[in-house]
């Protein structure tokens, strides 16, 4: 498998908390993989590039062709335009392709390097060029037809976002339900299929006296603890208390930062 | 011979054991341990979890893990120890339809003999797996306290995991059984029993041609090792919070991570001096910055956390030699029992009292599970004659005039047993009489507990006081009570078996026994597939790693092609009967697979 150049692939989206309120989200994506520059400069900050997706020198960070990447805004709002243009509705995109948006949970914590003052400069400095707040002002006013756009995208975690907007004002919005079940139901199985049949075991590959500099929060570190060499991952899934997708996709994250490996 | 399984069914923790050729053995689970949590949890999938599986998520998710319902069985809703348990349980404790206790777990309510059944059929299941054949006699112990209602709890949630209960013992008396195996032993012995949840003590008597003759007992139900664990969690907190100004107790995973962690320490310090407790990325900070415990305890700071727990139990033996007139000379032997007694301090805390290195001889872990055994093994040998007399943990009598509770066989009587009261009239022309049979120590009817009642009609209509009646109270080996009632003048008769309430109908115990049924050949058609699955799928791994191999080998003959062909569509039909969950179909397609795994081996190996 081959990297793809940079500019080939959708760059991800950060991360939208549910609970943060709109004029507290940045109003544009950076031009770069947000998550993997965040890594690169735990692990180096002096070499990492943050345009550079493909250079990631350290061990444990994944490749670019593993990752999977998001649409930004510009993709975004070029695909609204030529759906409104459009007689046919969208052909929802197949699950398991690379053109499935990151699967982050969004009122999951994102992971924090151990240097957020250069990821918080980065990010600055991709806002000082982005656009106004006029995309982030159109999604607040329809959060369902935003919601359907995204799903219709195969942007199955903004929809998520979306959907868990619109219950926490109307718990009974039957759509948001049946929406977030959907996109929960195509999250996991992704994430299943990356991980692999789940009577596998899982095994902590990194030497314990590195564990405290890994780059992990505590939702992490006790999925991670509960990774004993014995139990296989249905059943770190069945006691690790979060719902099933947070600990697919914590594990799926352990696994991709090589702090994790099946027997 | 038909097997019977002897089960320790622990407030915490529960053990199989078996004789086996003679000998007394435990059965290990799957993990290989030889004793499994207590604990029953469904998950937000639906999923059951029973045993270590159950303990791993205890806390995170609380609400919907059951722990402990040994407190709880049998007991009738408005008793103390149940508005206790629920006042502290993190799980969800409601009223039951017939005053009982019901569980209620992902908004599904469970009797508490039905989640006791829940472990008992595991503890089944263990023993099944490891002697290969079903298995339905048993002999499961109780707390030497636990009166008819709770016995008979006990009795019906080995019913509703498909056993046959042929006898319930006391823990102590299983204990001793244990230590005497094999010995002729005739000794005053104390069993000190300090577990995960509870602390009893017992004064026995064991004499010769294997009689065992409990003489007292009693101890504190909300006393044991998981206290011991909550102090150890209190320091960790506490000196955590000092250092970063954050309590763990308010997040969930860390909690859990906490109290595994506690226990771990606390059975480390049992042979090392100190012990180091590691928990990276315990909890985030407010700058989403990821923290970490790192803490050393050593013996004598476990010691201080536990010293009054300790005391507490020197304190109940006290009481209980006294009660039972003994001297501290009277005890010849003591026998430790409960995985506590490993710890240094205890068992020094139990010599220095005694008086006496107490024996090391019997695991404390299995001892009873073994006992249990053992006499499961003797009930069925015909040629085994051993005599276990047990005691009535309570008194038993009847209700009279006045709300006063009558005694007539008392506390701590030896078992099998009869007495009998004559008994009168309290009004002019009474022609019936209400027995009302209750158990308890106290001088008010209404202060004990109610077991049954029945009413004697035909009584001769004359002045209060004239009329004789004879009610005679009997108990038989199992403590089975009866109660008969007759009029002396007429020797027209009632009686009852006191057939003790679990809080459970009949309807009801059918209903989940085939409940239990069903959930058990769901499991074991699931395990099936499960095993069917992935031998399909290692070999297919296989066949998929040496078929370039093959195909650059054979690639080029019509005969090799067809070879190649045949193997894609003996995987392809793997699959599909994986796919299917059709575990006859996977079976099926084993052989074929194995078949051409061998195949392609062969010609790999031909060329190299």
């Amino acid at each position: 498998m081959t990297d793809q150049p940079p500019s080939d692939k959708k760059t991800p989206k950060p991360p939208a908390d549910a609970s943060t309120r709109a004029s507290d989200r940045p109003t544009v994506n950076p031009p770069f993989d947000l998550e993997a520059f965040a890594r690169s400069m735990a692990a180096n900050p002096a070499e990492s590039d943050p345009a550079d997706d493909s250079s990631h020198g350290e061990a444990g960070t994944p490749t670019r062709s593993d990752r999977i990447t998001m649409t930004d805004e510009l993709e975004l709002e070029v695909a609204r335009a030529k759906s409104a243009e459009s007689t046919q509705p969208p052909q929802p995109r197949p699950s398991g392709l690379l053109s499935i948006a990151d699967a982050r949970v969004p009122s999951m914590p994102a992971p924090r390097s151990l240097s957020p003052s250069s990821i918080e400069a980065a990010v600055l400095g991709a806002l000082a060029t982005a656009p106004g707040p006029e995309i982030t002002e159109r999604w607040i006013e329809d959060p369902s037809a935003e919601m359907r756009e995204r799903f219709s995208l195969g942007d199955y975690t903004g929809a998520l976002e979306m959907v868990e907007l619109i219950l926490a004002d109307d718990p009974a919005n039957l759509e948001a339900a049946e929406c977030g079940e959907n996109c929960r139901t195509v999250l996991e199985n992704m994430y299943s299929a990356k991980l692999g049949p789940t009577d596998r075991v899982p095994m902590i590959i990194v030497p314990r006296t590195q564990m405290r500099w890994l780059s992990i929060d505590h939702r992490a570190g006790f999925i991670l603890s509960l990774v004993d060499g014995t139990s296989s991952v249905e059943m770190v899934l069945d006691v690790s208390g979060m719902p099933r997708l947070d600990a697919l996709r914590i594990l799926h994250e352990l696994v991709q930062q090589r702090i994790v490996a099946f027997r | 011979m038909e097997k019977v399984i002897g089960i320790d069914l622990g407030t915490t923790n529960s053990c199989v054991a078996i004789v086996e050729n003679g000998v007394p053995t435990v059965i290990p689970n799957r993990g290989g341990y030889k004793t499994t949590p207590s604990m029953v949890a469904i998950t937000e999938a639906g999923k059951r979890l029973v045993g270590h599986i159950a303990k791993r998520q205890a806390i995170t998710n609380a609400e919907n893990t059951v722990y402990a319902a040994k407190r709880l069985i049998g007991r009738k809703w408005s008793s103390p120890q149940v508005k206790n348990a629920v006042a502290t349980s993190s799980y969800r404790i409601v009223q039951g339809p017939h005053a009982d206790v019901r569980v209620v777990l992902r908004e599904k309510e469970y009797s508490v003999s039905e989640i006791s059944a829940m472990v008992l059929q595991e503890m089944k299941v263990i023993a099944e797996d490891y002697l290969g054949d079903p298995v339905f006699k048993t002999v499961i112990t109780v707390p030497a306290y636990f009166n008819d209602n709770q016995r008979q709890a006990t009795k019906d949630a080995g019913e509703i995991a498909g056993l046959d209960v042929i006898r319930i013992i006391n823990e102590p008396t299983a204990a001793a059984l244990s230590y005497g195996f094999g010995k002729n032993v005739e000794k005053t012995v104390a069993v000190y029993d300090f577990g995960g949840g509870t602390f009893d003590i017992s004064i026995l008597e064991i004499g010769s041609s294997g009689i065992f003759k409990v003489i007292a007992t009693a101890g504190d139900t909300f006393l044991g090792g998981e206290d011991v664990d909550a102090r150890i969690i209190d320091w960790l907190v506490h000196g955590f919070k000092e250092e970063h100004g954050i309590d763990l107790r308010q997040d969930r995973m860390a909690l859990q991570r906490l109290k595994d962690a506690a226990e771990k320490a606390k059975c480390e310090l049992s042979s090392v001096r100190d012990t180091e407790v590691n928990l990276p990325f315990i909890i985030s900070s407010g700058r989403n910055e990821a923290l970490h415990l790192q803490r050393t305890i050593d013996r004598p700071t476990l010691d201080q956390l536990s010293a009054d727990l300790i005391q507490r139990t020197v304190d109940i033996c006290q009481q209980t030699l006294a009660d039972a007139h003994l001297e501290k000379r009277d005890i010849e032997e003591v026998i430790l029992v409960g995985g506590m007694t490993r710890m240094p301090k205890i068992q020094q805390a139990v010599a220095e009292f005694f008086e006496q290195d107490p024996c090391k001889g019997v695991h404390p872990d299995e001892c009873v599970a073994l006992g249990a055994g053992i006499q499961g093994a003797a009930l069925i040998d015909d040629k085994h004659e051993m005599v276990l007399l047990d005691v009535t943990p309570h008194a038993l009598g009847i209700m009279t005039q006045g709300g006063y509770f009558e005694e007539l066989i008392p506390q701590n009587t030896t078992v099998p047993t009869h007495r009998t009261k004559i008994f009168t009239t309290s009004r002019d022309h009474q022609t019936a009489v209400k027995i009302v049979v209750m158990q308890g120590e106290s001088e008010r009817a209404e202060e004990n507990e109610l077991l049954g009642e029945f009413i004697l009609m035909g009584l001769r209509r004359a002045p209060k006081g004239s009329v004789e009646i004879e009610v005679t109270f009997e108990i038989n080996a199992d403590g089975i009570v009866s109660v008969h009632a007759k009029d002396l003048e007429t020797s027209k008769e009632q009686s009852i078996e006191v057939t003790a309430s679990s809080g459970l109908t009949r309807d009801e115990i059918q209903n989940m026994m085939e409940g239990a049924k069903d959930y058990m050949v769901e499991r074991r058609s699931s395990e099936e597939f499960e095993a069917a699955k992935q031998e399909a799928e290692r070999i297919v791994a296989e066949i998929e790693r040496l078929l370039p191999q093959v195909e650059q080998i054979v690639a080029t003959s019509d005969f090799g092609r067809d070879a190649i062909e045949k193997a894609r569509a003996v995987v392809a039909k793997a699959r599909h009967a994986v796919g299917k969950r059709d575990v006859a179909a996977i079976k099926s397609e084993i052989d074929g697979l194995s078949r051409t795994q061998r195949m392609f081996k062969g010609v790999v190996a031909k060329t190299h």
